[in-house]
């Protein structure tokens, strides 16, 4: 018995190295899910996972990855599915894709969203930042100064993340980028530095979206903007211009933003009961709040909290794969 | 605003002379470092000379920079590390929404430096290897050149918590200071220093492994010690 389950091991483990060598896959999945790197992301992605397997049996790889590797791999084929493409962000990537080259499809159903520049409520009610303007006034941002230059800091977002450089463009056109430093950070560094302002009752600015459990943790007010005007909205994100920043300008509130999920349009013959199912699935922004703070906050597994959010709202799911 | 803010140290060291180094709050006159009164809910300017005479006067820091369990909601689990520069805090985030807080003193100059690090290893009383430049320019340090043995007077105090990004060391520590008046202030070197008794601690609840979030904000981190 030792013997054979030595035997038996030894054989696994040589299978194993010649799949590692080879680069095989272990399992290979019916479908490929992208998964962002921020939280309600993370749980969407689980949550479709779950949701397939039980209510169509398939097998979803969930893997890790930026959006533009995501773009490129539904436009390939290599990725399926990705749960949280947002719009107007990521417009320029659903021209190229979706009306363009028509590999990639937006489920039409969003989950409404906003973007903006949010104040702690010190540095609102104590230090009267309450609109966009309010940053070019040098007399209030100075309390925002957190290095000794006397200019305020900005937190603008992750590097990398196509809103940051979209802040980077409405700091330069609203003005508020020759008085105040914009800061780019991971985004965990740039919510601690919300935690540790909030806790010493210091003003912090920073950019905000939401849903986001950050409004759950924290009194946080939005500043108040112009409206979005189409005319006035002219971006050009990095990965398309390396003249971005001049060629941009957009001196007003972001556009209501929506969040959708997009699946490769191959998948309509693949499995067409999928894309029917991905095109009814339906988040409310309380829900994501709930699963951004579980999961960023709480610190719930994804895929374990995916699991008990499927169990719990079976009808709801089992509606939507079966209409 | 800025002219309004020298207004406001004037202010609080004329109440600093008056409470003649009083409870908590301990002001000054240099630009640079505040200390967060927790009572008043205020910042307070603090210095070098304001610093020593505290400390000769209590044999401790002011209060706010004393170890403190503090409210401190985040997303980050317990055992994380958060370092504001600025404010001359070190946070070990625990559970329920609150944190071990500690004063810290920071290097002068700097760079701007913030981001997400680990702590790699940590050491008891370490040894002080001096950077050449600093060999160079201050003759007292020409005979460590080769390594100071840890111990009482060794600028790195009782612990060393070493901080890696992925697998390398990117010469930023946390350690003890022979200094513990110069909690709170921008000092000329150092990485970022604690009393001996806070970092030592710090060390037996910290993990190898833990991950520490450098703020962007504050007086810039210095780079080797």
């Amino acid at each position: 018995m030792h013997n054979r389950f030595r035997q038996c091991l030894r054989k696994v483990s040589l299978a194993a190295l010649t799949m590692l060598a080879l680069n095989i896959p272990v399992h290979a999945a019916d479908l490929v899910i992208a998964m962002p790197n921020w939280p309600s992301g993370q749980a969407t992605a689980n949550i479709l996972k779950v949701s397939l397997k039980e209510n169509f049996g398939l097998d979803a790889d969930v893997r890790e990855m930026g959006t533009l590797i995501a773009f490129a791999g539904l436009n390939s084929g290599e990725v399926d599915i990705h749960p949280e493409i947002w719009l107007p962000n990521l417009d320029n990537l659903v021209k190229k894709y979706v009306d363009g080259a028509g590999t990639v499809a937006i489920s039409p159903i969003g989950v409404p969203a906003w973007q903006g520049i949010c104040a702690t409520r010190e540095a609102a009610d104590k230090f009267g930042i309450h609109d966009v303007s309010d940053l070019s006034d040098t007399k209030k941002t100075a309390a925002l100064d957190t290095d000794g230059d006397g200019r305020g800091e900005l937190w603008i977002g992750a590097e990398g993340w196509s809103s940051t450089a979209i802040e980077r463009v409405r700091a330069n056109s609203y003005g508020y980028a020759k008085t105040m430093t914009l800061l780019e950070t991971p985004e965990d560094a740039g919510m601690a530095a919300v935690d540790a302002a909030v806790a010493t009752d210091h003003p912090m600015v920073f950019a905000c979206y939401a849903p986001h459990y950050v409004f759950e943790l924290h009194d946080i007010v939005r500043l108040t903007e112009p409206p979005f005007d189409p005319a006035k909205w002219k971006i050009v994100l990095p990965s398309e211009d390396p003249l971005w920043v001049s060629k941009s300008s957009a001196p007003v509130s972001w556009d209501t933003a929506h969040f959708h999920i997009a699946y490769a349009t191959s998948l309509r013959k693949k499995y067409p009961k999928v894309v029917a199912f991905l095109e009814r699935f339906e988040l409310k922004p309380e829900e994501i709040t709930k699963m951004s703070y579980a999961l960023q906050v709480e610190r719930q597994d994804p895929y374990e909290y995916a699991k008990q959010w499927v169990a719990a709202q079976g009808a709801r799911v089992h509606g939507w794969a079966n209409p | 605003m800025f002219a309004e803010r020298g207004t406001v140290r004037r202010r609080s060291l004329t109440a600093i002379v008056a409470a003649a180094f009083g409870l908590v709050a301990v002001a000054a006159l240099a630009a640079g470092t505040q200390v967060f009164d927790p009572k008043s809910h205020k910042w307070v300017d603090y210095d070098r000379t304001k610093a020593r005479k505290y400390y000769a006067a209590h044999n401790e820091v002011p209060e706010a920079f004393r170890p403190q369990m503090v409210k401190f909601r985040t997303a980050e689990v317990p055992g994380t590390i958060i370092i504001d520069g600025n404010q001359h805090f070190l946070y070990l985030v625990q559970p329920g929404q609150r944190a071990m807080r500690y004063g810290i003193g920071v290097g002068r100059e700097g760079f701007g430096w913030a981001g997400i690090v680990r702590v790699g290893r940590m050491a008891e009383w370490p040894t002080w290897t001096p950077p050449a430049e600093m060999v160079a320019r201050d003759p007292k340090a020409v005979k460590y050149a080769g390594g100071m043995e840890g111990g009482p007077d060794n600028p790195l105090g009782a612990r060393a918590l070493y901080l890696y990004e992925r697998d390398q060391d990117t010469i930023y520590r946390i350690h003890g200071t022979p200094e513990p008046w110069t909690i709170g202030l921008d000092v000329s070197s150092g990485c970022i220093r604690m009393r001996n008794d806070d970092i030592v601690d710090l060390a037996s609840r910290v993990k190898v492994g833990a991950k520490v979030i450098v703020l962007m904000q504050g007086a810039a981190l210095y780079k080797g010690v």
